[in-house]
C-alpha cells in the first residue's frame, strides 16, 4: 500500500467484504478483535494492528487484542501524544509518521524499540459514543492517504458494530444463563438458615456461573464494624493472608454502595497489595457492596485470571446475587443469634432447676389463681408426687399439711398485701411432732402486682428439738451449779456445828444428855450426807409437790 | 505435839479444829485471812498447815504453793465443802498429805492428823 494501485477502489471492496463476512462468523468481542488485528495487517499492508476498549470504571484505553507488536511495546503506559489523543476523543481519525522521532510524552522509548515510524489511530465508535481505538502501526516510514484513511476509519466503524454485536448477544446470553443462576443461588442460600453453608453456596457456585476465577466475600463484624474474611474460593492461603485491604479505595466505594469493576488490578491504585495480585494471576476484580435492605453488610469480590471488561449485566447480575446473598446472611445470623439466644436460656432454665431441685426445702410457685405453677424435687419426692399431677392444681388441692383455711388465709394475705409471711408451725405426722416454717414471698411484675408467690417450706424439727434440748441442759447446768454452791456453802457451818457437838458430846457425863447430843451429831451427820448428795448431783427430774408447786428430786452421779 | 496452823475464812471452822487440835496436846495458830497466814510460815516453825479451800481473796492451793515456796517441808491437808477432782489432785501434786471434805467427824479428822505428822 505504499503507493495507490490501479484497482484501489476494488481492493477495498474485496478487503471490507472479507473483514465484514470474518466478523459475522464469531460470537464473541475477543473473536472480532483478535480476528481484526490478525487479518487487518495483511488485507492493508501494515506491520502491526491493535485494539484498545474503553474501561469506562478508569476512562482509559486497555489493551483487547494486538498483533505483530512485542509486550514490551504494548504494556507502555501513554498510548500516544495527547494530540492524538484529544483527536481520537473527538471520534476522528489521525494518521502520523516519524512517530518515535516527534514523540513528546513517556513511552518514547518503547516505540523506537519497537522501530515503529508510522502510525494510523481510529476510534471505534458505536452510537455517536467512542467504545476504543484501532491501530494501525508500519515499522517504515508511511503516508497514509485519505482514502486509506477513510476506508481504515469504515473497517473500524465495523469492528465497532461487531463488538457490541458481539457484546449484545453476549449479554442476552448471559442474561439468560443469569436467570437461571440467580434462580439457583437463591435456592441455595434460601434452603438453610445456615451462615457457613449460604457463604459456601455463593462462593464456591458463583465462579463458574460468571466465568471468573475465584470469589470472596467479606462480612462487616457487628461488634467492630471491620470487615471479615468468611468465605472465599478459587485463590490461595497465601493470598487471603495478604493483609488487610479496608483501606484499599476500592472498599471505600463498594460500602458506599457502589460496585466497583477494575480491569488491571496488578496496576490499578484502587487495590493494594499489587505484588500479591500478580503473584496469584490476578488480571481483573469486580467487587459489590452486599446489601440487607439498604443496609451494606459486606463486600463480594469477583476475581479473574485474564483481564476483563466487566459488562454491566455482570455487575447487575453480581449486585442481584450479593443482595440475596445479604438477605439470606442477615436471615441466617438472626437464627443463629435467636439459637444462641434460646441456648442460652434453656442453659439458664437447667441451672435454675437444679439449685431449686438441690435444694433441701419444698418449693412451690403459685400463680394469682392459685394454681401450683412450678414445684421442686424436694417437693415431689416427700409427697411422692409427679410433676403432671401437680402443675395446674389449685393450690389448696396440693398443699401438703394442710389446716384449709389458715393455709389459704396466708397465700390470701401475700396476694393483696404484697409483703411477704413467715410461719412456723407444729404439726403432728403420724405419732412424730413435726415443726415446719414457710416463708411465702410475692414476686412483684412493674406494676407492682404480684405475678407469682413463691412458697419455701423448711422442715424445722431437728432445730426445734436441738433448741428444746439446749434449753433443758442450761436449766439442768443451772440447778447443778446451785446445788453445787448450797452445799459448799452449808459444808462450813455443818462442819463447824457438827464439830462442836462432838466436842461437848465427849465433855458430857448424864446419859441423858449424851443420848439428845448424839440425836443432834446424827442429824447433823445427815445433813452432811445430803449436801454430798447435792454436790455430787448431774441430772434432776420433777414431780407434782402440792397445788401448782414442783419439787426437784436430785440425781446423784452413780445413779445416772 | 506439833506446831499447827489452821485456815480458813470462815471463824467458827478455825475456832473448832483450834479445840480439838488443842486437846489433842498440839500447838494450833488459826487465821482467816490468807497473806497473814502465808508470812507466819516465813516467820515461824510450823509442823502442819490445815487449809480450807475455798478463802477470802486466794484459794487453798495457791496458799499452800506458796507456804511449799517458804517450807519445802511442810506437812498439808486440805479441807474443802465442795470437793473437785481438779483440786484434789493438784493438792497432792503439791504435797498435801491429805484432802478431807467437810463436814468431817473430828475423830476423823484427828486420825488423818496424826496419820500426816507421823508421815
Amino acid at each position: 500500500m505504499s503507493s495507490p494501485r490501479p484497482n484501489i477502489e476494488s481492493d477495498y471492496l474485496t478487503v471490507f467484504q472479507e473483514v465484514t463476512r470474518l466478523i459475522s462468523t464469531v460470537h464473541t468481542s475477543q473473536e472480532v478483535m483478535d480476528l481484526v488485528v490478525r487479518r487487518l495487517p495483511s488485507l492493508l499492508d501494515v506491520d502491526a494492528a491493535t485494539i484498545r476498549l474503553l474501561d469506562a470504571g478508569t476512562n482509559s484505553f486497555v489493551l483487547g487484542a494486538a498483533w505483530g507488536v512485542s509486550d514490551e511495546y504494548l504494556s507502555r503506559s501513554t498510548i500516544d501524544t495527547k494530540e492524538v489523543m484529544d483527536t481520537l476523543m473527538e471520534g476522528r481519525p489521525t494518521a502520523r509518521k516519524n512517530i518515535d522521532v516527534t514523540c513528546d510524552h513517556d513511552s518514547c522509548a518503547f516505540i523506537s524499540n519497537e522501530g515503529v515510524k508510522s502510525a494510523m489511530s481510529l476510534p471505534i465508535i458505536f452510537q455517536g459514543q467512542i467504545t476504543g481505538l484501532l491501530r494501525l502501526l508500519t515499522k517504515d516510514l508511511r503516508e497514509f492517504s485519505d482514502p486509506e484513511i477513510n476506508f481504515a476509519m469504515s473497517l473500524a466503524e465495523q469492528v465497532g458494530i461487531a463488538i457490541s454485536n458481539c457484546h449484545m448477544f453476549q449479554e442476552m446470553k448471559n442474561q439468560v444463563t443469569f436467570f437461571k443462576a440467580q434462580r439457583e443461588i437463591s435456592q441455595l442460600v434460601n434452603s438453610t438458615l445456615n451462615l457457613d453453608q449460604i457463604l459456601g453456596a455463593i462462593v464456591k457456585k458463583l465462579p463458574g456461573i460468571m466465568g471468573v476465577m475465584a470469589c470472596t466475600i467479606r462480612l462487616l463484624q457487628p461488634a467492630t464494624n471491620r470487615l471479615e474474611l468468611v468465605a472465599a474460593s478459587g485463590v490461595s492461603e497465601k493470598y487471603l493472608k495478604r493483609g488487610n485491604i479496608s483501606r484499599e479505595n476500592s472498599i471505600f466505594k463498594v460500602l458506599k454502595g457502589e460496585p466497583v469493576a477494575i480491569y488491571d488490578a496488578p496496576n490499578d491504585p484502587r487495590v493494594n497489595y499489587h505484588d500479591e495480585i500478580k503473584e496469584e494471576g490476578i488480571k481483573s476484580i469486580l467487587a459489590v457492596p452486599i446489601k440487607n435492605d439498604q443496609e451494606i453488610i459486606g463486600v463480594l469480590r469477583l476475581l479473574t485470571d485474564s483481564h476483563r471488561s466487566f459488562s454491566a449485566s455482570d455487575i447487575h447480575f453480581a449486585v442481584t446475587v450479593a443482595e440475596e446473598g445479604g438477605n439470606a446472611i442477615e436471615k441466617a445470623r438472626l437464627y443463629r443469634k435467636i439459637t444462641l439466644l434460646f441456648n442460652q436460656i434453656e442453659e439458664h432454665e437447667r441451672f435454675l432447676q437444679t439449685i431449686l431441685d438441690s435444694l433441701w426445702m419444698e418449693l412451690l410457685v403459685v400463680d394469682p389463681d392459685k394454681r401450683v405453677i412450678m414445684v421442686n424435687k424436694q417437693f415431689l419426692t416427700t409427697h411422692q408426687h409427679t410433676e403432671e399431677d401437680i402443675l395446674g392444681r389449685l393450690y389448696r388441692s396440693i398443699s401438703p399439711r394442710t389446716v384449709e383455711d389458715e393455709q389459704q388465709f396466708h397465700l390470701e394475705q401475700v396476694l393483696t398485701s404484697c409483703k411477704p409471711v413467715t410461719v412456723v408451725k407444729q404439726y403432728q405426722e403420724g405419732d412424730q411432732e413435726k415443726w415446719y416454717e414457710r416463708h411465702l414471698t410475692p414476686i412483684l411484675n412493674s406494676n407492682g402486682q404480684v405475678d407469682f408467690v413463691v412458697e419455701a417450706v423448711n422442715d424445722i424439727t431437728d432445730q426445734v428439738m436441738l433448741e428444746q434440748e439446749h434449753s433443758q441442759r442450761m436449766k439442768l447446768q443451772g440447778v447443778i451449779e446451785m446445788a453445787g454452791t448450797a452445799a459448799h456453802q452449808l459444808n462450813t457451818p455443818l462442819f463447824a456445828a457438827l464439830g462442836t457437838a462432838q466436842l461437848l458430846r465427849d465433855d458430857l457425863s448424864s446419859e441423858e444428855m449424851i443420848e439428845e447430843m448424839d440425836l443432834v451429831i446424827s442429824n447433823l451427820k445427815k445433813m452432811g450426807e445430803l449436801t454430798r448428795e447435792m454436790i455430787d448431783v448431774t441430772g434432776y427430774s420433777s414431780s407434782e409437790y402440792v397445788g401448782e408447786t414442783r419439787i426437784v428430786d436430785l440425781t446423784p452421779a452413780e445413779n445416772k | 505435839m506439833a506446831e499447827i496452823l489452821v485456815l480458813d475464812d470462815v471463824q467458827d471452822a478455825v475456832v473448832l479444829v483450834k479445840k480439838v487440835l488443842t486437846r489433842q496436846g498440839h500447838n494450833v495458830q488459826t487465821f482467816t485471812e490468807e497473806q497473814e497466814a502465808i508470812d507466819h510460815v516465813g516467820k515461824n516453825h510450823v509442823d502442819l498447815a490445815i487449809l480450807d479451800i475455798k478463802l477470802k481473796k486466794m484459794n487453798g492451793i495457791q496458799v499452800l504453793e506458796e507456804m511449799k515456796k517458804l517450807k519445802p517441808e511442810l506437812k498439808a491437808i486440805m479441807l474443802t465443802g465442795y470437793p473437785t477432782l481438779e483440786t484434789a489432785r493438784t493438792a497432792i501434786e503439791l504435797g498435801a498429805g491429805e484432802y478431807c471434805v467437810k463436814p468431817i467427824d473430828i475423830s476423823e479428822l484427828k486420825e488423818k492428823v496424826t496419820d500426816v505428822l507421823a508421815g
